[in-house]
């Protein structure tokens, strides 16, 4: 199979950029898209090119560091898959494909197709995560939780922060993202008590790094490997009021799970 | 205090405030139609209703200024929220595909503006008379003021016509989307109740546009007549 690709090539941060055509020669139907990248590169470097910078890491389907957006979609055109898990055999033969890096303020390209996405990280050191002092605390398991519960805080869970609810969202919007870690801890016991500190720090860091407001299109939905749904969304809107509402001091925060056994 | 209105002036927070007004002035656009709809009842129904409303100045005028303070609080955060999520991504994609947004969703900023731009037609026109004071001070023969001699001499103007079925498409789209995004501002979302919000905004949309739709070309096709 031969393909026409359309590549974002920029030098750095302060370059311009700009698109640049390739042809990938000889790529099998079995080959990934990243094996068929692999394989540009390889020809690039023997011309003495400088080949194209794109992330990739475990190539399973689970670290979401293959960010791209291909003729137009984050990950590309199928649903609920990873850049990585995406196969030649999806193009007809002699296909163009324009492959693009994420495009958000809060996400600057570093080189070609990579970008920088520690603003997800900075949102969630404002709040992503559960303060239990080791030790004294009680073991996860113990507390019994419904099933109800425990599958939609595992739904939650499976967000990877690839950025692909960013890039597809048409105000650039990381709510999706910010839902699906607060909807976790907060669907959880020892989640609960922090409930209305995390949101607020959240949405105030996601405001901060200048991320857009959700427009409910739901195409980050349509574009998450891990088909995170928007009714996370509605959550942290859900969530984000009652933090209103316990700071206002109408609703009080529940004691931590751990405090009695402590 | 401070807090609160850092509260609001968030992302999510900016979005409750929106879908609060956006759901008071549909509220009151349906209520708007179905007054309206009395025209197939004939003179006396529509002008005695119209004199009702007039008749009591401090109701009319609290309801007037109270729309007016949500229609401007909405317009300004829609203006507000626009520019914010416009920075959000300066550089556009080459290419753009479209999932599972739909029409309206997209183009909830245009339709927002059309409608806008009809309101202060419509305003300018039937409220204010400045468009057409031909029939302002025209009353009907029980002394009320004759609102029904003054539509069907609007709607029998393919002009005007034009511009209404024009506005009336701004607000069918507008509305589509925004009652169901409005809920989900809200945060209201149940597996059991998903799809009746999913479909509340095109049918609320459906139900304002066919009523609205269906006086102006009752008139202009002679249906209700003088």
């Amino acid at each position: 199979m031969t393909f026409t690709l359309n590549i974002w090539r920029q030098k750095g941060p302060e370059d311009s950029g700009r698109f640049v055509t390739y042809e990938a020669r000889d790529v099998s139907a079995g080959m990934s898209f990243l094996e068929m990248l692999d394989s540009v590169n390889q020809r690039l470097i023997a011309d003495g090119e400088e080949p194209v910078a794109f992330e990739q890491d475990c190539r399973e389907g689970i670290c979401g560091s293959c960010s791209l957006v291909i003729n137009g979609v984050p990950h590309g055109p199928d649903r609920g898959i990873t850049t990585c898990q995406l196969y030649m055999r999806r193009f007809p033969d002699g296909a163009v494909i324009t492959i693009e890096p994420w495009r958000a303020r809060s996400f600057p390209i570093i080189k070609d197709l990579v970008v920088d996405r520690r603003a997800l990280d900075r949102i969630m050191q404002a709040g992503g995560y559960i303060s239990v002092n080791t030790g004294g605390a009680v073991d996860g398991n113990v507390l019994l939780i419904g099933k109800d519960q425990a599958e939609t805080a595992m739904d939650a869970a499976s967000c990877i922060g690839c950025g692909a609810c960013v890039a597809a969202c048409k105000n650039a919007s990381a709510m999706l993202f910010v839902a699906a870690k607060v909807s976790h801890l907060a669907s959880l016991p020892q989640g609960k008590p922090e409930r209305t500190h995390r949101v607020r720090a959240m949405l105030e860091a996601m405001d901060r790094e200048g991320f857009g407001s959700c427009g409910n299109q739901y195409e980050c939905e349509a574009v998450c490997p891990k088909s995170i749904g928007v009714r996370f969304i509605a959550n942290l809107n859900r969530e984000y009021l009652r933090a209103g509402v316990v700071e206002s001091g109408l609703l009080s925060e529940p004691e931590a799970p751990h405090a009695e056994s402590a | 205090m401070t807090r609160l209105v850092s509260h609001f002036r968030s992302s999510v927070g900016s979005k409750v405030v929106m879908a609060l007004t956006g759901l008071g002035l549909i509220v009151y656009v349906v209520f708007h139609m179905l007054g309206n709809l009395q025209v197939f009842e004939g003179p006396h129904a529509l002008n005695s209703y119209a004199a009702l409303l007039h008749e009591m100045p401090i109701l009319l005028w609290t309801a007037r200024l109270g729309l007016l303070s949500i229609a401007v609080v909405h317009i300004v955060l829609a203006i507000q929220l626009t520019l914010r999520n416009r920075r959000a991504r300066p550089t556009a994609y080459a290419i753009r595909e479209y999932r599972q947004a739909s029409l309206a969703s997209r183009t909830m900023a245009v339709s927002g503006v059309v409608l806008l731009l009809f309101i202060v037609f419509h305003l300018l026109h039937v409220t204010a008379g400045v468009v057409d004071p031909s029939f302002s001070d025209r009353v009907d023969a029980e002394g009320y003021r004759d609102v029904y001699a003054r539509l069907i001499h609007a709607f029998r103007n393919p002009l005007i016509v034009g511009l209404y079925l024009a506005g009336q498409l701004g607000l069918g789209l507008h509305v589509s989307h925004a009652v169901s995004s409005s809920l989900q501002s809200l945060g209201l979302e149940h597996a059991a109740f998903n799809r009746l919000f999913k479909s509340a905004g095109p049918a609320v949309a459906l139900l304002v546009v066919l009523g609205n739709v269906a006086i102006i070309l009752a008139v202009f096709l002679g249906i209700v007549r003088a």
